[in-house]
Order: structure tokens, then sequence, then C-alpha cells
């Protein structure tokens, strides 16, 4: 396959990103938000060409990037001070969700086994990703997998737009602001642009929030492959899957912090770092609108939704509650 | 005969970066910006 087949789409997310970047400078709307909502019109309302698919797809490499470039403006010592505390809100809280949905799923609304697994993943962790790994190593049907990757969407989609409204309503700080989005958001991609639509500070500690979310994806797939596989049918369970599921991207995100904190870049270096992170950043939410579809939206089951907002709803409030007490 | 030895180093990057894992990509590209950003001021 040609490279060149990356170059319609590829303009697609430039010029949107451009333009994104220029209604904040003349309109002053937050250029993330309109980046998403670019991407939301293009797939929506005018429908995306097939030509541009390969370009648009990129987005996720874009995000992944971004973030590793983000770990060049924290130092180790900010991380240190209130680390420790967020990693162990976010494994209270990741652990609370899973059993939640876990629970409501199977005692309460009577879904499949399985289905409900790849609820609790993608709601516990990291969004359609730990749907995906989930279902491989449990052996999930082909519909529950589109059931619970299109209501993680969903959320998705709702979350974008209310978590700011809530965070300027409740006049949340940065860091508070930023841990809450990072530990009961789902997808990566909407809590790194709702945590800098807020602020910097925000947008920085939504992504580390959430990446600490992302490693836990090992041990639960590791887990679930356990449990499914015990109950037999499920698939074989491997320490080499703590490896394989992994967000490597973390590695790079961690080796620029502590170069940044050994004092290796320049101030002119760090400054094009994070103007590099922003265009990656508004080029990635320009495609991350592109893939909600309002159709695909449609076909979420209501159960599976009722039982996530549930689940969304009282670990969004607990963990707000907590974080607000504890920072 | 330059250009297809050209051509045939972009073919080979391009094969060994489609083999490498999504996370490692976005690895690469940051350590390419971090590169690029050692040399020219990137304007925000």
């Amino acid at each position: 396959m040609a490279p060149t087949r990356f170059l319609p789409g590829l303009a697609v997310l430039c010029l949107g990103a451009v333009f994104a970047r220029a209604i904040e400078l003349t309109v002053g709307f937050n250029h993330l938000l309109v980046a998403i909502a670019l991407g939301f019109v293009l797939a929506n309302g005018v429908g995306v060409p097939d030509r541009l698919e390969p370009g648009l797809a990129t987005h996720k490499l874009w995000l992944g990037a971004g973030i590793v470039l983000m770990g060049a403006s924290l130092t180790l010592e900010t991380v240190l001070e209130v680390g420790g505390l967020v990693l162990l809100v976010v494994v209270c809280v990741t652990s609370f969700t899973i059993l939640v949905v876990e629970l409501l799923a199977r005692n309460v609304f009577g879904l499949a086994d399985r289905l409900g697994s790849l609820l609790a993943a993608g709601a516990g962790i990291c969004g359609v990703s730990a749907v995906v790994a989930v279902a491989g190593a449990i052996r999930a049907r082909e519909d529950h997998i589109a059931y619970a990757a299109a209501t993680v969407l969903l959320f998705d989609a709702i979350t974008i737009v209310v978590y700011p409204v809530v965070g300027d309503l409740l006049n949340l700080s940065g860091i508070v602001f930023g841990v809450w989005a990072g530990v009961s958001m789902f997808s990566t991609g909407p809590v790194v642009a709702v945590g800098f639509a807020h602020s910097e500070v925000a947008g920085q500690w939504a992504t580390m929030t959430k990446l600490s979310r992302n490693a836990l994806i090992g041990a639960v797939v590791l887990a679930y492959a356990s449990y499914y596989a015990r109950s037999g049918g499920g698939g074989r369970p491997s320490v080499r899957t703590l490896w394989d599921e992994f967000p490597k991207f973390v590695l790079g995100f961690l080796a620029l912090m502590l170069l940044a904190s050994a004092g290796v870049f320049s101030a002119s270096q760090l400054a094009s770092i994070e103007n590099a992170y922003s265009w990656l950043f508004v080029l990635a939410f320009v495609g991350l609108g592109t893939e909600i579809r309002l159709a695909e939206l449609r076909s979420t089951g209501l159960m599976p939704a009722v039982v996530v907002l549930v689940s969304l709803l009282v670990a969004s409030a607990l963990s707000l509650a907590l974080l607000t007490l504890l920072l | 005969m330059s250009f297809d030895r050209s051509k045939l180093d972009v073919t080979a990057v391009y094969s060994r970066w489609t083999t490498l894992e999504h996370d490692w990509q976005s690895v690469v590209v940051g350590a390419v910006v971090v590169a690029v950003a050692g040399a020219v001021r990137i304007p925000w």
C-alpha cells in the first residue's frame, strides 16, 4: 500500500487544525473543542469520502505522539508531589467502576456475562481499546463487542460536552478537574481534550491520570482471561499479556519527563516541544471528531447504556468528592 | 539510478514503519519532533 494514500486525509486534518486555531484566535472558542466539532460535522453532515479515511485514521498516532511530547513539559518533582495520591485514587476508582458495572450488568439488568465484562473494561480502563483487548482475551461475541464499543463511544460524546460545563459551574481547580476527568471519563482522546480545554494544568493532570489508568489494562485483561479460562471457553492467560497490552507510548512519555527533569532541554526547545504537542493534539482531535458517528451511536442498546450511565454517575460523583477533599 | 536507490530506501523505511506497533510509532514521531525542536523553533 502506497504511503501517498494517507495524504488527502492528512491534508484535511491539517486544514481543520489551522481552522480551529484561527477560530480560537478570532472568536475565542477553545480550539480543541472546535477541532472535535469540525470532525463531527464533517463525518455526520457532509460524510467522509473513502479516500480520506486512511489519513483521518492516523489521529491516534498524533494523539500518542502528543502525549509522548507532553512528558517534556512535566518534571519528576511535580509528579512525585501528588502522584502517589492520584495513583491510589486511580486504582480505587477503576476497581470500583469495574465492580459496579459487573454487579449491575449481571445481577440487576441481567446482561450476558461477557457483555458485562466488556462494558466494565470500557468504563473502568480506556474505552474502546480496553473493550477490544478484553474481547480478545475472553472470546466475546461480535455483537457484544459492537454493543460495548458503541456504548463507550456514546458516553465519550456526552462527557466531552458535559464535563467542561460541570467543571466551570463548580469552578474546579486545574488539578482537581484534570484528575477527575482522567479518572472517570472513558477514552484517552476525550480526556485530553476536555483537560486542555479547561487549562494547561488540567490537561497535564488529566493525561497523566489517564495514562496511569491505561497502564492497568494488562492486569485487567489478564484477570478477565484467567476468570473466563477457569469457567471454560476463554483464552489462555499469559504473563506476556501484561506487556502486550501495556500502552508503550507511556515509556516515551516517561523518558521525556526524565530528560526534562535532568535539564537536558533549553527553554526555547521546551517551548517548541510544547507548541508541537499542541498542534499534534488539534490534529488528533479533528480526526477524533470524525469517529463520532451518530448512526453508530443509535445502535447502542438501552440496557448497556443504562448500566454504564449509572456506574459513570456513581464513579464520577464519588471521585469528585474524594478529589475535592484530598487535593 | 540514484532515483531508484532513494525510492528503494523510502520503501524500506516505510516497510519497517508499518511493522512497528502503533504505540511505538507514536514514540518515533515524538522522537523526530524532539530532534526537529532542537534545531527549529516551532510556532503556535
